[in-house]
């Protein structure tokens, strides 16, 4: 009896073993936060699909969306560290535990690679009367929630976006309401329609409606100029404000990722990173490429959190 | 299981007045004139108000609606036991799919089902496992759904 | 023109039309089957469609459903049992019928006419949306408030017998509108602490619970007695059915007009559309004492009308994002997953996705019939289906669906809750259609307001301040006050 134990045992061993060297021996499942079709899926489809082809495995891409980023954010952080979850965590992930909305936080998850990240913009209507952003700011002081802006929901990054350049210029934070939307695009709709003034909103999210004529940016919150718009100034040009922000995109594990499955991932990444293929394809979409594989990116989601929660504080945003 | 309006009205004043209390608590939210509490609380409160209507119009109507009404099925045994079964399937789909894996847990739930409504036990085992093989092949393989494998993992493919 | 060509492709490509003869069987058979309806098999689909392209999965939901509509009366005919409830209106007519040897003109009629009632929805889709769009281009938030409210109101009106138990029914879906944090402060409202509650109720696994479950609840505690299928052969349906179009014109366009509008009405379907439709029959036709005794003049009229209310539902779906019944609630819950927010920018920004959905309509209603001739020569064999067998399948397929929306067992448990309140609900007269409206529409009425409000900086009077705005405020506040009056109007088709 003993034996027969024993030899189950290590034949369970045995399995096991070659389980993890064989990695990966089943199909991926790819965790998103955001819903299907936006900036964030369609980079993390890009990617998914890349991963297919590297890992020879199926990776199928899973929209946990809702409760603004949380709840996909907490998918991936819950998950086994086996390698069979991953996922595609957000800027969010530095700001939500400031709110008190959870306890996660980027050191929650095995960093992978950052990807990619897109400043925040500062467009206004087509037709809107203002030149520069100093101009902006000038009349939001001398007639403060006249302006209204939008970009993303309450507390989102395009929100803390116009906050911390409000508090960076000195500018009042009740001197440019925030209006809450369901995200950047029924913003840009509203701001020419007629219904806000300004939207904070990334330029490629920006980007149909200001080809269309429509709406025009008038600065990058960024400290070097956009190749998507080079002649966007940066927020230092436009307004005297260092202030800058972006939103990133990068890809994690739940904690405790096996050092043999993470070099095994952050390999297969890279290379579709540097791919002519990423390339082309996030120039096409305008979107910023960025890249810091393992523990780079750890540092800086590190440094991203600590200054988020400054900002967060000075602007009013969190007690 | 019918049950006289002014049961269901009594619940709903109580489940309105609870969350009526419960908003309070919600913060205001600097630049928006109404904050979180306005909308649930507004909602609550009518439910509040619907619960007091439906209590008056269960007493108006106490000689025609009885309390409760035990409808002819709650006296079967047969019939009580199908709805257990149903939720208690469900229940324990929830609580047992991910330590045993979903082709332990489906070919389980279909089997005592179909044996508690009524099926030949050599039919019900034979589809038990047909049908769960054909979800499990439609969803994993065809859809791409990460069901759960349990304690088949090391099988997993 | 080159968008309505892009759409032939979208539509006429080979997937496409497989999935579509694949969703016209299943619709085709579900409806059929006693116990299961439309709106259950639209719940059904959904998770299959979850993995489709966005034309795909809407060509299965709208195939799927009118054939499921057609075929609930198949059951209605045979066994005096409504396959749906957008059958019963006429299910004992029809049966009457049977009973008197013209199975097959009654089943004959229910074909063509739901066709034809389809095609007219269609066309009234097609002429109108556009026009609704271009107008609701200029819609800001204080009009979409109102209009929420609007659509909320007329669904209390039209379907509840007791408005109250609507009412509160509307509220409970409010509520649970309101849990989690994607509301317009960003705050987390009745989550415990749970984190997937965050994310709110999904829409998805509480529809599949409501319709599925549900149903499966009142399958396991069904006591009536075993049906009996009449057993004499049916022979040709498509004959006389020309006679009748001639004879029964304006019952045609009066039962589709009908039910194009009520279909277009938030709250009130295909079902509802029949009953009116089948009233009004009756009270305007020359011979009114034949209805009940076999009499096919009532079913060319609500069977032209149940149809043709499910495409009505779609015209305020597509351009408000406001479902017109339980259907086009769960789509509208798809094309949000599809990134196809509905809406007007819909028809503006992708004219080629509307063809497509245009054609979608025009192609399903005419392989309804014959495809709907097939299912009629087997239809005794899928009404002898073992339902026993049939209801727990159903069961563990609701299960998976559900968790294959989200990966998440805590779906599941949305579903069973659901499904037992539905059942609970149900049992005591609360209708459930204003729940999920409130479900579907809570999050755009408090966030209309909620942004208005900013706008305006606090004033309320802003609300009516721009024309359009005012005179739906106008409407809503009628809508309040009319009730009783529209009530009569009910009593008097319906009597």
């Amino acid at each position: 009896m003993k034996t027969l134990v024993r030899a189950v045992a290590l034949a369970v061993a045995v399995a096991a073993g070659a389980a993890s060297a064989a990695y990966p021996e089943r199909p991926i499942t790819f965790v998103v936060p955001w819903g299907a079709g936006g900036g964030t899926d369609t980079t993390a489809r890009y990617f998914a699909a890349g991963l297919e082809k590297e890992l020879g495995q199926p990776v199928n891409v899973v929209n946990r969306t809702g409760g603004s980023g949380v709840v996909g954010h907490s998918a991936i952080a819950t998950a086994a560290p086996d390698g069979y979850t991953i996922g595609m965590i957000t800027v969010e992930i530095t700001m939500m535990h400031w709110q008190g909305l959870t306890d996660l936080n980027p050191a929650s998850y095995t960093p992978l690679a950052l990807v990619n990240a897109d400043p925040a913009g500062f467009t206004v209507n087509a037709n809107s009367p203002f030149k520069s952003v100093k101009e902006v700011l000038d009349y939001a002081r001398a007639n403060p929630g006249k302006l209204k802006a939008s970009g993303t929901g309450q507390g989102g990054i395009w929100h803390l976006a116009l906050a911390g350049l409000l508090n960076d210029a000195k500018v009042p934070q009740s001197a440019i309401p925030w209006v809450p939307s369901q995200g950047a695009a029924p913003a840009m709709q509203d701001l020419v329609a007629g219904g806000v003034d300004i939207v904070t909103c990334s330029l490629p999210e920006a980007r149909a409606l200001i080809d269309a004529g429509k709406a025009k940016p008038l600065a990058v919150m960024d400290s070097k100029a956009t190749p998507l718009f080079p002649n966007v100034p940066t927020m230092k040009v436009a307004a005297g404000s260092d202030w800058t922000v972006s939103a990133w995109r990068g890809i994690a594990a739940p904690k405790g990722l096996p050092p043999d499955v993470q070099q095994k991932l952050i390999a297969a990444i890279k290379k579709i990173w540097d791919s002519k293929e990423f390339k082309d394809f996030a120039s096409s979409k305008g979107y910023g490429m960025e890249w810091a594989p393992g523990a780079e990116f750890a540092s800086f989601m590190k440094k991203g959190d600590a200054d988020m929660g400054v900002v967060m504080k000075a602007a009013g945003i969190v007690k | 299981m019918k049950f006289n309006d002014a049961v269901f009205g009594a619940i709903f004043l109580v489940l309105g007045l609870a969350i009526v209390v419960h908003v309070q608590s919600f913060p205001a939210i600097p630049g928006q004139q109404v904050g979180p509490a306005l909308f649930p609380g507004l909602v609550a409160a009518g439910l509040a108000v619907c619960g007091v209507l439906l209590i008056a119009s269960g007493l108006r109507h106490r000689s025609s609606q009885p309390w409760f009404v035990a409808e002819a099925w709650t006296r079967s045994t047969r019939h009580v036991a199908g709805f257990a079964a149903v939720v208690a399937a469900v229940a324990f789909y929830i609580a047992f799919a991910n330590t045993l894996g979903f082709l332990v847990v489906g070919p389980l739930i279909l089997f005592g089902l179909f044996v508690m409504f009524g099926v030949r036990p050599a039919t019900a085992a034979l589809v038990a496992v047909v049908a769960t093989l054909v979800i499990w092949y439609a969803f994993y393989k065809l859809l791409r759904v990460p069901l759960p494998w349990g304690v088949l993992t090391k099988f997993a493919f | 023109m080159e968008a309505l060509a892009t759409a032939f492709t979208m539509v006429f490509e080979p997937h496409t039309i497989v999935v579509m003869l694949g969703a016209s069987l299943f619709g085709l058979f579900v409806g059929a089957v006693p116990g299961l309806t439309a709106t259950m098999a639209t719940a059904l689909l959904v998770p299959v469609t979850f993995f489709m392209p966005p034309i795909t999965a809407i060509a299965a939901i709208v195939t799927a459903t009118a054939m499921a509509i057609f075929s609930g009366d198949i059951p209605g005919c045979l066994l005096r049992m409504p396959g749906t409830p957008a059958s019963a209106a006429y299910t004992d007519e029809s049966y009457a019928m049977t009973r008197k040897g013209q199975a097959e003109l009654a089943l004959g009629a229910g074909l063509v006419f739901s066709a034809i009632g389809g095609l007219f929805g269609t066309a009234v889709l097609i002429a109108s949306a556009p026009v609704l769009a271009d107008f609701a281009l200029r819609f800001s938030s204080f009009e979409y408030f109102w209009l929420v409210l609007l659509g909320l109101s007329c669904a209390i009106v039209i379907t509840s017998e007791r408005p109250l138990k609507g009412i509160v029914s509307l509220l409970l879906g409010l509520l649970v509108a309101c849990v989690g944090l994607d509301n317009p402060a960003g705050f987390p409202r009745f989550t415990f602490g749970s984190t997937e509650l965050m994310g709110g109720v999904g829409l998805i696994p509480m529809m599949i619970g409501m319709f599925a479950v549900s149903e499966i609840l009142r399958y396991a505690v069904e006591t009536g007695p075993k049906l009996v299928i009449d057993t004499r052969p049916i022979g040709n349906v498509m004959r006389g059915m020309w006679e009748l179009l001639k004879k029964y014109p304006m019952q045609v366009l009066r039962g589709s007009t009908l039910g194009t509008l009520v279909g277009a009405l938030p709250g009130a379907g295909a079902d509802i559309a029949a009953w009116m439709s089948y009233g009004i029959s009756k009270k305007f036709s020359k011979e009114p004492e034949k209805f009940g005794t076999g009499h096919v003049e009532g079913i060319v009229e609500s069977g032209a009308a149940n149809n043709s209310a499910l495409a009505g539902a779609w015209i305020p779906a597509l351009v408000f994002g406001i479902p017109g019944d339980s259907i086009t609630a769960i789509v509208i819950g798809v094309l949000y997953m599809k990134n196809m927010n509905p809406g007007p920018t819909l028809f503006t920004q992708n004219p080629q996705n509307i063809y497509a959905v245009y054609l979608l309509f025009i192609v399903a209603n005419l392989i309804m019939v014959p495809l709907g001739l097939l299912c009629i020569k087997v239809a005794k064999r899928i009404l002898t289906v073992p339902r026993e067998i049939l209801m727990p399948v159903i069961l563990l397929f609701c299960i998976v669906g559900t968790f294959a929306i989200n990966n998440t067992p805590f779906d599941v448990g949305v579903m069973l809750v659901a499904g037992l309140l539905a059942y609970v609900l149900e049992a005591n007269g609360f209708p459930i259609a204003p729940a999920i409206l409130g479900v579907v529409l809570g999050e755009m009425l408090e966030e209309n307001f909620v942004t208005s409000m900013i706008k305006s900086d606090g004033s309320l009077l802003a609300f009516f301040g721009r024309p359009i705005a005012a005179t739906l405020g106008a409407l809503t506040l009628a809508a309040w006050f009319l009730p009783p009056i529209i009530r009569r109007l009910r009593t008097l088709a319906g009597a």
